[in-house]
């Protein structure tokens, strides 16, 4: 729909952006077949979660914070764990460690099953929404269904509930699922597995924008693995800092046309999330992983933020072999729990949830009363690459008609599968030509 | 552990949405409230995911789903919608309307018409649909949706009633 504003430019109001979590706006202004400023604007829960956390005992972070995200609570969870352990000294167990990293999977695959096929596919396809696709693509919907179930039922198992899982708390589980429990999932998760590799040759035969991405890209680098529940800082830069300096790196700032704080990485935009755990981290993905993105033409190394949706579905085939390697190998008996007691102190915590890092920071007194709580989500981070690139996209196909360009900008946002969770209104996208 | 359930042919009820956003919650304080009747032969569903509904309802021939919506009208307003296989699509404003609690980018329109879609809707499913006001992080209900919960609760009952007889395996 075109508008003539009053001061004889145009503005295209697309309203709903549908297939983004969310609430959010976006503002394009073009002038001259110039692109003069770019604006996101989105809602962010954490803000409010944040001032809630203050007051409360330093064991209800895990359940708190998992309910600020209906698609991430384990990454929630996880970084909030690590870090109220932190303050406390309490070291867990490598089998809570390996109970952390599978009940991670469940996540990983159910959030990258739900972007791939419902909510980005269709923009390579063609199709304005999922439930068109399925007129054509029938089968692939209904692997997409499966896949997702194989990830809910993983979470199920672990985290005691698909969503919001209640098996957590600070110092580990309430208890660990059996092995035998474990082992009745392992059909579907071998299924899965595989439909995972098909998933990986089929979006990579889709049509991608060529758009390569200048900025630093950070994630975390686990010790033995691909990084998922844990590990250290690192970049394209050459950063490699334990988490606990993380506030020293990252600074937030507010802008005034965002109510969610925009971040910058050592003074710069910077990017987390799938491209940059591929492209730091390529060399821990196991053999077959490789083997199937170097197969399908993905580098070591991707840039180009409209072949996320490939680096997904290789990332969802590596959760599955995670969950079955750690399944077959769990051996039961080991306590689900160490003692994790309240003192004074900070604590820092992070994971990587499915759309990049977030980080947890607690400040806690004597009895474990949260004096001071920090969240930074992904999406939060990414704002400014998202800025970025919609900038660069609008330049580039500024000759396209609106309808077109809309899309192309809509698809650069979905490319980050933003989760800007939770709120009620979906993304108000406008360009306003002049 | 998987969401199938033991009697996959009986009546369901599900309530759909986020226990800690507000009125998003109605979905579920619904659903618990019908299943504290302890109506024989009814099964009742809690989820916050739409896309759970594929295989909460696979089998099902008859359910009701409650969930929040949000079309304009006074908040508690308590609206009936038939939506099953044995029933027209929705419209696609439909699809922005419903299920905007926890996978908003994927709502219970979604769902429903993508199991419409894909073959593996239910003959009958009764969206039972609360106007909501607010969907606020870690607020409750509001006074106006509160105070619908019973029209709601007489709604779904009404409904199994009415559409649901003869569905019992």
């Amino acid at each position: 729909m075109t508008h003539q504003l009053k001061d004889g430019s145009q503005v295209l109001q697309v309203g709903m952006l549908a297939r983004v979590e969310g609430e959010g706006g976006m503002h394009i202004e073009i002038k001259d077949k110039v692109v003069q400023s770019v604006k996101l604007n989105i809602f962010e829960p954490p803000r409010f979660y944040e001032a809630f956390l203050r007051g409360r005992k330093y064991t209800e972070p895990p359940d708190i914070t998992a309910r600020i995200c209906g698609i991430c609570p384990v990454a929630y969870q996880s970084a909030a764990t690590e870090a109220i352990e932190a303050i406390s000294g309490a070291v867990t167990t490598p089998e809570i460690q390996t109970m952390r990293r599978l009940l991670y999977c469940g996540e990983w695959i159910e959030s990258h099953a739900l972007h791939i096929f419902m909510l980005h596919a269709p923009d390579f396809l063609g199709f304005d929404s999922v439930i068109e696709m399925a007129a054509d693509y029938g089968p692939v919907v209904e692997m997409a269904l499966r896949i997702k179930k194989a990830g809910n039922d993983l979470m199920t198992l672990v985290g005691g509930r698909a969503i919001h899982p209640v098996n957590v708390k600070v110092g580990g589980f309430y208890r660990f699922p059996t092995k035998a429990d474990m082992l009745t999932l392992r059909p579907d998760l071998e299924r899965g597995l595989e439909e995972s590799f098909e998933t990986i040759k089929l979006v990579s035969t889709f049509a991608f924008p060529e758009m390569e991405q200048p900025y630093e890209y950070v994630a975390l680098r686990h010790p033995d693995f691909y990084g998922i529940e844990r590990g250290t800082v690192v970049s394209t830069m050459g950063a490699d800092f334990p988490v606990s300096e993380f506030p020293a790196h990252v600074k937030e700032f507010h802008v005034e046309h965002s109510n969610a704080l925009h971040a910058h990485f050592d003074g710069k935009m910077y990017m987390v999330g799938p491209l940059a755990r591929y492209t730091l981290n390529f060399a821990q993905l196991s053999d077959r992983c490789k083997e199937a993105a170097l197969a399908v033409g993905l580098g070591e190394t991707c840039r180009n933020q409209f072949k996320s949706i490939i680096v997904r579905a290789v990332e969802m085939a590596y959760a599955f072999e995670e969950a079955l390697r750690i399944i077959d190998g769990w051996t039961d008996g080991a306590a689900p729990s160490v003692p994790v007691a309240p003192k004074a102190g900070e604590g820092m915590g992070a994971s990587e949830a499915p759309r990049g890092i977030i980080f947890h920071r607690y400040v806690t007194d004597a009895d474990g009363i949260i004096q001071d709580a920090q969240i930074v989500p992904p999406t939060a981070q990414n704002q400014p690459s998202i800025e970025a690139d919609l900038k660069t996209a609008a330049q580039e196909w500024v000759d396209m008609d609106d309808h077109s360009l809309t899309h192309r900008c809509e698809q650069a946002i979905r490319n980050y599968d933003p989760c800007i969770s939770c709120a009620t209104h979906f993304l108000d996208l406008r360009i306003k030509r002049s | 552990m998987t969401e199938e359930r033991a009697f996959a042919g009986r009546p369901l009820v599900i309530g759909l949405g986020s226990p800690d956003r507000g009125d998003d919650a109605v979905g579920p304080v619904v659903a618990r409230a019908v299943e504290a009747l302890h109506l024989p032969g009814v099964d009742v569903s809690v989820h916050e995911d739409p896309t759970a509904l594929f295989h909460l309802w696979a089998g099902a021939k008859c359910v009701v789903v409650v969930d929040a919506i949000m079309s304009g009208v006074a908040p508690g307003t308590v609206v009936v919608r038939e939506a099953g296989a044995s029933s027209d699509a929705l419209p696609e404003s439909a699809w922005t309307q419903t299920g905007r609690g926890g996978t908003h980018a994927f709502g219970l329109a979604t769902a429903v018409e993508l199991a419409r879609t894909l073959g593996r809707l239910p003959e009958r499913v009764i969206l039972v649909g609360v106007e909501a006001e607010s969907f606020e992080h870690g607020e409750g209900l509001t006074a106006g949706v509160a105070g619908a919960i019973e029209e709601a609760v007489a709604a779904v009952r009404s409904e199994l009633e009415r559409a649901c007889v003869g569905s019992v395996a």
